[in-house]
């Protein structure tokens, strides 16, 4: 149990795969301009990332070395198909907004990443853990980023007014270089996280 | 080593089989509320700009742009009736952000009765006001930026920054946007005059 816990929590800081790892960035500082999109692609990310881990690990054994990258871009195209299909059904204006991000998932690097490094070795109750930790990380930080920016940028949250009247929105929040600004801002409260967090488990061990 | 590329092939199709399959399922499930969506929400806009409309026929292919620019995708007859109420039109152009799509309807009496942005990707805050329900070019009046254009007769100039105002610092938007609509009003104009010249009176 323990060890699971490891596995999860991993994906949310020490080894949080925007703010730690640097993959994916491309498409999150796109979608960040507002929270309902951060919510929506965190969450379609997730399910992506946990179904093709669980499937990769269940068929570790028969994916065979030398033709692992074409299937595993199958397999990951396949549910994140499904995602967008599903998406324009039952949520359009959603899927409306997120525009051409959600196909993107497909090359998303963390995906890919995590299939490589881990679902492709470890076994499937693993592997769902860590997708689950790893989707987490990826959604906590897309929503406080979006949280972020909608707020500066559009005095709104979730499409709601929460800034006074008087407030002149900072409209450099919602454009690609205010994204990057707060990204970094992330990266820096991620670092202290972490600093934080390591240096409790090192004086744990210690003591 | 055939052996290996052998194995390696029936490896990836298998894998493909699989995922294709599934997709099927989950395209079979969908699909049909997709296409449900579409058809609803170019009623809901075609009943908003002929709100005394009981009927949409659309009319198949006879209406094409007359300029470069636009390009007309499709166009439906609003009918109460047997009298024609007007002619709405879908067309696109050439924006800041890719293509703009708009849904412009034109009344018999040759004014424009209404204009809605359907599709249009741009810079939030400056292009992106174009459908922005709460950016008012006129804010004593609150019209919209495409608000602007109901009840404007086809045959005005169409010039942003003279008959039209633009929204600030978007102007290739602003262009593209009007051009959509000036070509709507002409053709479907002439459409009207041509298959409908009784409706009106």
């Amino acid at each position: 149990m323990k060890r699971m816990w490891k596995i999860f929590v991993k994906g949310l800081v020490v080894e949080n795969p925007l703010l730690m790892l640097m993959i994916g960035l491309c498409s999150s500082v796109a979608v960040t301009s507002s929270v309902s999109n951060g919510i929506g692609m965190g969450l379609a990310m997730t399910f992506v990332i946990v179904f093709a881990e669980l499937v990769i690990s269940l068929f570790r054994k028969l994916i065979p070395n030398d033709a692992r990258i074409p299937i595993f871009i199958i397999v990951i195209a396949a549910f994140t198909t499904m995602v967008d299909l599903s998406m324009q059904a039952y949520f359009p204006a959603l899927s409306k907004s997120m525009g051409v991000f959600i196909p993107l998932i497909v090359v998303n690097c963390i995906i890919m990443g995590r299939v490589e490094a881990f679902a492709s070795k470890e076994k499937p109750l693993d592997a769902v853990v860590d997708a689950l930790g790893m989707g987490l990380g990826y959604t906590w930080v897309l929503i406080g980023i979006a949280a972020l920016r909608e707020l500066l940028g559009n005095g709104t949250l979730l499409g709601a007014r929460i800034m006074p009247e008087a407030f002149q929105p900072i409209l450099f929040f919602t454009l690609p270089p205010g994204g990057f600004m707060v990204f970094a801002l992330f990266i820096s409260l991620n670092l202290w996280l972490k600093k934080k967090i390591t240096n409790g488990t090192a004086v744990r061990e210690a003591a | 080593m055939k052996k290996d590329i052998l194995r390696l092939g029936i490896a990836l199709a298998l894998f493909a089989a699989g995922a294709c399959a599934a997709l099927a399922v989950v395209y079979t499930v969908t699909g049909p509320t997709i296409a449900g969506h579409e058809r609803e929400q170019l009623q809901a806009s075609l009943k908003d700009l002929f709100p005394d409309a009981d009927g949409f026929v659309e009319i198949d292919g006879s209406i094409r742009s007359s300029v470069p620019d636009v390009t007309v995708l499709g166009s439906w007859k609003a009918a109460r009736g047997d009298a024609t109420l007007g002619v709405a039109i879908r067309a696109s152009a050439s924006s800041y952000g890719g293509d703009a799509v708009m849904l412009v309807g034109v009344a018999t009496d040759r004014r424009i009765a209404g204009a809605r942005v359907m599709t249009l990707s741009d810079t939030p805050g400056l292009g992106a006001n174009a459908t922005n329900p709460s950016y008012f070019v006129d804010k004593a009046a609150k019209t919209t930026f495409p608000g602007q254009f109901s009840g404007k007769s086809v045959l005005d100039e169409f010039e942003v920054k003279k008959d039209v105002v633009a929204i600030s610092a978007s102007t290739i938007t602003s262009k593209a946007l009007t051009s959509i609509v000036k070509e709507a009003g002409a053709v479907g104009s002439a459409w009207l005059e041509a298959n409908a010249s009784g409706g009106s009176r």
